[in-house]
C-alpha cells in the first residue's frame, strides 16, 4: 500500500508542472482571448474592427464590463453576489442628473454625494445579508427591484420625465467631471493623424481632426480598477482574507478574519464600481435614464465566470474577470464588424459561457481532487 | 518529561452548561497540563464538542469556572481564547481547500510588509516558515503554492496543527482529528500529536476511537451523558474498560474502583 | 460537447457566408434602432428594409440594443461608424446620449437619416440628411383633438415605454388635444402582458368616470383590449391607439378600438434606403423632410391593414 500511495505521489510530482499552469483561474480566459482575437481577425479584418475607431469601440465596450465585473469578481470570490449592480448604475447617474441639473447643485458635489449614497447602499446591502445570513442572492434581487423603481420615481415626480438630459451644460468647467467623462492623451492621437497614421473628419465642424482624439477615461477607470482590486486581492492581507471568507466562511471565522466586515467592504466595493461605470456613462453622454444599466449584473457576472471565478466563492481572479470582459466586449461588438445577425451575439454568449462553466469545474476538481 | 511536574495550563471546574431546558454539560472537571496529551474520550452526544466549544470560547460556560494559568478568565470570543494559547483544529472546518497551503497557514494572521504607506503579504517570508514548519512535521511540500484541497486528510490536519504550533499555542484542542483517516493517514497524524507533545505543549485530543486514544494518551477522561465519568492515567486502565464506559457505565461501580481513586 | 462544436461551427459558417456578401458590391447601409429585442413592432421596419434593400440591390443589416439600454445604443452607432457603412438610418430616442455618435459619423462622411423618434429640427442640428418619422407630440395632438370632437374630457394612457420621452410626449399631445391636464392620467404599465392588463384594470376599477383609454402601441394595446374584454368595457370605452399590429386592425373591425394612428413605420424603414440609395448614385435628394404619420386607421377599409398587419402596416 505504501508503494502504491509513492507511486501515485510520483506521477503526481511529473505532471505538477503542467497542473500547476492549468490551475490558473484566468487560463480559460486567456484561451478564450486568443480563440475571439484568431476568429475576428479571420472573418472581420477588413471591416473596420481594427482601424483606430474599431478598436476603439470595443475597448470602450469592454472596458465598461471591466469596471462592473472587477466589482463583481471581488464580490463573488468573498462569496457573494450583487444583483443590483445594473439598478445601482441607472440609480447613481439619475441621482448626478437630479443634483446637478434640477437642483442645480455643483456637478462635483452631485458626483462625490452621489458615491456616498451608492455606497452607502452597498454597505446597507451587505450588512443585511450579513445580518440576516439570507442568501446574497435574494437580498441584492430585492434591491434590483428597489433601486430601479426609485430611479423611475423619482425623475418621473420631480421632472415628470424618465430621461434627464442637459448634464454636459452643467459640468462644463466642473473639475471633477473630466475625471469620469473627460479623454486623455489626445495629443498623441493629434501627432498620429499629422503623420497619417489614424483618419481625420473629412466635413462639417470637426473637419482636421482626428477621428479616435483620445483614450476615454471610462478606459483609464477600467485598467485602475483591474491593476489595484489584482494587487490587492493576490499581494495583501485582505486579499487573503477575501478568499477566505469565500472558500469557508466559518472557518474564516475560526482564525479571527473579520468575515463580515470583508463581505460588507465588497458589497460597498461592487456599488463602488457600479457608480463609476454610472458617473462616466452620465459624464460621456450628458443624460440620466430610467433604464440605464439593465440587466448590467447579469454581464458583469457572466464576465467573471469566464474569468474563471467559481459561483461558490473562494476562487477567481481578477485579470481572468477583466479578460472576459474583454471578451465579453470583443465579440458583442465583433459581431456586429463580422456583419452577423445580431441574435447570434447570445448563442455566442451562451457557448462560451458554458465552456467557461465546463472548464471552471474541471479546474476545481483537479484543485480539490475530487472526482 | 512527566505532566505532573506541572500546573494545569487550563482547569475547568464543574462547567455546567444549559441550552434552554436541555442540559448539555452537567458539570465536567477536567484540566491539562504542559507537555501532556489528554484524551477526551465520549460516545456521540456525549456533549464533547459543547466542552470544546466551551473551553475554546465559543460558548459561555452556564456554571463553573475556568482557570488559565493560574487565574480565572472569561473568554468573550473564539478569538480571545486563542490569543491566550488555547488553540482548536475543528474536524472539518480546518482549512479552505481552494486556498493555497501558505494562504491557508497564515489566515487571519498574515505577515505584512510595508511599502511606505501600503501593507502588503510578506509572501517570501510566509512561504519560507510555512515549508519550514510542515518539514518539523515530517510533510514535505511539493510547493507552498499547493491548494490545500491536493493534500490528504492526515496532512490537512497536519498544516492546522503546525499552524496552531507555530502560533503559540499552549493548548492544542484537536476535534476528532482522525475520524475520518485511513489507518496510515491516522498513524501520521497521531505521530504529529506526539511530536507536538514533546514541545510542552498541553493536547486535548477529542476521540471516540479508544484505540487511537490509547496509542498517544497519557491521561484519559470519558465523557457520558453531560458528566465525566472520570479520569485516569496511562497504564492504569484498558483500552476495553475505556471502551465499556464509552458504551453507558452499566459498569459505573466496577470501573470507579478500577480507576484507582483517580475520581 | 460535440453540439457545442457543432453550433460552433454553424456560427462560423453563417459568419462566413455573411462576410462573404458583405465584400459584394453596392453600398451598404446600417438601420438602427432603439427597441430591445422584445418588441415585435419593429418587424414592419426590418421588413420595410429588407424590400427595399433588396429592391435596390444595396446590403443592408438591422442593429439594435438588446435590453433597449440608450447607452449600448450610443455605442452601436458608433461601431456603425466604424465599420464604414455609405450610410447610417437611425432613431434619435434621447438626443443627449446620441448627439455624439451621430454628429461624429456625420464628420466622418456617412450619410445619416433620422427616423421614428426625435423631431426634423433635431435631425437638421445633428447633420442628418433628413427626418422620416411621425412627429410624436404632433401626432398625439391630433388624437386628442379627435377625441375631443367625440366628446371626450377624461382619458388614461398606458405607457408601457415610460424611460423613452417620446412615449410621454404622445401622452402629452394628447392631453393638451383634448384640453385636459395629463396629471394622473398617464400610468407606467411596464412591458409584461398580464401585469399591464392588470394595471388597467385596476386604473378603470379605481376611476370609474374615465372616458377614454389610449394606448401607445400593440404592447400596451393587446392587453388593454383583453382588460376591456373582461370588465366588459370592450366597445363602451372610447378607445384609441398609436401603431398597428394584428390584434389592433381585430379590435378595430370589432369596434373595440376607435381608431388607430398609423405612423407607417414600413415607410420609415424603406425610404430612407431609396433616398439614400439614389442619392448615392444619381445625387437626387428630396427637398423635406417625410412625415411618413399621422394616418387614423378606422373600422372603413380596414381590408389591406388587416392583410399586411404586423408585416407591412
Amino acid at each position: 500500500m505504501t508503494d502504491a500511495n509513492a507511486a501515485i505521489d510520483e506521477r503526481v510530482k511529473e505532471t505538477s508542472r503542467l497542473r500547476k499552469a492549468l490551475i490558473r483561474p484566468e487560463l480559460g480566459a486567456i484561451v478564450g482571448m486568443i480563440a475571439v482575437f484568431v476568429f475576428f481577425f479571420a472573418f472581420a479584418a477588413d471591416s473596420g474592427m481594427f482601424n483606430p475607431q474599431g478598436v476603439l469601440n470595443w475597448s470602450t465596450v469592454s472596458a465598461q464590463f471591466m469596471i462592473i465585473a472587477v466589482g463583481a469578481c471581488m464580490l463573488m470570490i468573498a462569496g457573494e453576489f450583487d444583483l443590483s449592480v445594473g439598478s445601482m448604475i441607472g440609480f447613481a447617474g439619475m441621482s448626478i442628473a437630479l443634483m446637478s441639473v434640477t437642483l442645480h447643485w455643483p456637478v462635483w458635489i452631485a458626483i462625490l454625494v452621489t458615491f456616498m449614497l451608492c455606497v452607502s447602499i452597498g454597505a446597507l446591502i451587505g450588512y443585511t445579508v450579513v445580518r440576516t445570513g439570507l442568501p446574497s442572492f435574494i437580498v441584492s434581487l430585492a434591491f434590483l427591484f428597489i433601486l430601479r423603481g426609485f430611479t423611475i420615481f423619482f425623475p418621473q415626480v420631480i421632472e415628470r420625465r424618465t430621461i434627464i438630459g442637459g448634464i454636459s451644460d452643467v459640468a462644463e468647467g466642473d473639475w471633477l467631471a473630466p475625471v469620469f467623462g473627460g479623454k486623455v492623451g489626445g495629443w498623441i492621437f493629434d501627432w498620429l493623424a499629422e503623420i497619417g497614421m489614424i483618419a481625420t473628419f473629412s466635413r462639417g465642424t470637426r473637419e482636421g481632426q482626428p477621428i479616435v482624439d483620445g483614450i476615454p477615461m471610462l478606459i483609464v477607470w477600467a485598467l485602475l480598477l483591474v491593476a489595484v482590486a489584482h494587487v490587492v486581492l493576490t499581494r495583501t492581507t485582505f486579499g487573503n482574507w477575501v478568499f477566505a471568507s469565500g472558500g469557508d466562511a466559518q472557518a474564516a471565522r475560526y482564525v479571527g478574519v473579520p468575515v463580515s466586515r470583508v463581505k460588507i467592504l465588497m458589497f460597498m466595493f461592487t456599488a463602488f464600481c457600479a457608480t463609476v461605470f454610472a458617473t462616466c456613462q452620465v459624464m460621456e453622454f450628458g443624460s440620466a435614464g430610467a433604464d440605464r444599466g439593465l440587466l448590467k449584473e447579469f454581464e458583469a457576472i457572466i464576465a467573471v465566470v469566464i474569468g474563471g471565478a467559481l459561483l461558490t466563492g473562494g476562487y477567481g481572479s481578477v485579470i481572468g474577470a477583466a479578460l472576459g470582459a474583454l471578451i465579453f466586449g470583443v465579440v458583442q461588438q465583433g459581431l456586429f464588424f463580422a456583419g452577423v445577425e445580431s441574435s447570434l451575439f447570445r448563442v455566442f454568449l451562451g457557448v462560451i459561457l458554458l465552456f467557461a462553466v465546463i472548464l471552471n469545474t474541471y479546474i476545481r476538481r483537479i484543485i480539490t481532487g475530487e472526482n | 518529561m512527566n505532566s505532573y511536574d506541572h500546573n494545569p495550563i487550563v482547569e475547568m471546574k464543574d462547567i455546567e452548561k444549559h441550552f434552554g431546558p436541555v442540559i448539555a454539560l452537567a458539570g465536567v472537571s477536567f484540566d491539562i497540563r504542559p507537555g501532556e496529551c489528554h484524551c477526551l474520550l465520549g460516545d456521540n452526544g456525549a456533549g464533547k464538542s459543547t466542552f470544546i466549544k466551551t473551553m475554546s470560547g465559543v460558548h459561555k460556560p452556564t456554571r463553573g469556572e475556568i482557570v488559565f494559568e493560574g487565574s480565572q478568565m472569561n473568554f468573550a470570543s473564539p478569538r480571545d481564547a486563542m490569543e491566550a494559547g488555547i488553540a482548536t483544529v475543528y474536524q472539518d472546518l480546518a482549512m479552505i481547500p481552494l486556498m493555497s497551503v501558505t494562504r491557508n497557514f497564515w489566515m487571519g494572521r498574515e505577515p505584512v510588509r510595508k511599502v511606505g504607506p501600503l501593507k502588503f503579504m510578506d509572501f517570501a517570508k510566509a512561504n519560507e516558515v510555512t515549508m519550514a514548519e510542515m518539514a518539523k512535521m515530517g510533510i514535505n511540500l511539493r510547493s507552498p503554492d499547493q491548494a490545500v484541497g491536493t493534500l490528504s486528510g492526515g496532512e490537512r490536519q497536519t498544516v492546522a496543527i503546525a499552524r496552531a504550533v507555530y502560533f503559540g499555542a499552549k493548548v492544542l484542542i484537536l476535534d476528532e482529528p482522525t475520524s475520518a483517516l485511513g489507518v496510515r493517514q491516522t498513524a501520521n497524524v497521531l505521530a504529529t500529536i506526539d511530536k507536538v507533545r514533546k514541545t510542552g505543549i498541553g493536547v486535548v485530543f477529542i476521540t471516540h476511537n479508544v484505540r487511537h486514544a490509547a496509542a498517544v494518551g497519557d491521561r484519559f477522561t470519558v465523557l457520558n451523558r453531560g458528566k465525566t465519568l472520570g479520569t485516569a492515567q496511562r497504564g492504569q486502565i484498558t483500552p476495553e474498560e475505556l471502551q465499556d464506559m464509552m458504551a453507558g457505565g452499566q459498569e459505573m461501580v466496577a470501573l470507579e474502583g478500577s480507576l484507582g481513586g483517580t475520581v | 460537447m460535440n453540439t457545442v462544436f457543432k453550433t460552433l461551427a454553424a456560427t462560423a459558417l453563417a459568419v462566413a457566408t455573411t462576410v462573404g456578401a458583405a465584400q459584394a458590391d453596392g453600398e451598404r447601409y446600417v438601420l438602427v434602432s432603439h427597441a430591445p429585442d422584445s418588441d415585435s413592432w419593429w418587424n414592419t421596419i426590418k421588413n420595410g428594409l429588407a424590400l427595399a434593400c433588396e429592391q435596390m440591390d444595396v446590403e443592408c443589416e438591422y442593429r439594435n440594443p438588446p435590453t433597449g439600454d440608450l447607452a449600448d445604443m450610443a455605442r452601436i452607432i458608433e461601431q456603425a461608424a466604424a465599420s464604414g457603412p455609405d450610410g447610417i438610418i437611425t432613431t434619435l430616442a434621447d438626443p443627449d446620449v446620441l448627439s455624439g455618435p451621430i454628429r461624429d459619423a456625420v464628420a466622418s462622411g456617412i450619410d445619416v437619416i433620422i427616423i421614428n423618434s426625435g423631431t426634423p429640427e433635431q435631425a437638421r442640428d445633428f447633420g442628418a440628411l433628413m427626418y422620416v418619422g411621425q412627429p410624436e407630440y404632433d401626432a398625439g395632438f391630433a388624437a386628442g383633438q379627435r377625441a375631443a370632437g367625440d366628446g371626450i374630457e377624461s382619458f388614461l394612457c398606458v405607457n408601457h415605454y415610460i424611460a423613452q420621452p417620446a412615449s410621454t410626449q404622445r401622452c402629452q399631445g394628447f392631453a393638451d388635444g383634448l384640453g385636459v391636464d395629463l396629471g394622473n392620467q398617464m400610468i407606467d404599465s411596464g412591458q409584461d402582458p398580464s401585469e399591464i392588463q392588470n394595471r388597467v384594470m385596476a386604473y378603470l376599477n379605481a376611476n370609474p368616470e374615465t372616458e377614454a383609454v389610449l394606448t401607445l402601441g400593440p404592447t400596451s394595446a393587446d392587453p388593454t383590449i383583453l382588460a376591456l374584454d373582461q370588465m366588459g368595457l370592450a366597445g363602451d370605452i372610447y378607445f384609441g391607439t398609436f401603431d398597428l399590429g394584428g390584434d389592433i386592425v381585430g379590435a378595430i373591425r370589432d369596434g373595440v378600438i376607435e381608431w388607430g394612428i398609423d405612423q407607417q413605420p414600413f415607410l420609415q424603414a424603406y425610404l430612407p434606403v431609396i433616398v439614400l440609395t439614389n442619392y448615392h448614385r444619381f445625387g437626387v435628394l428630396p427637398g423635406n423632410n417625410i412625415n411618413s404619420g399621422p394616418g387614423f386607421v378606422t373600422a372603413d377599409a380596414l381590408d389591406l391593414v388587416a392583410e399586411l398587419a404586423g408585416e407591412y402596416r
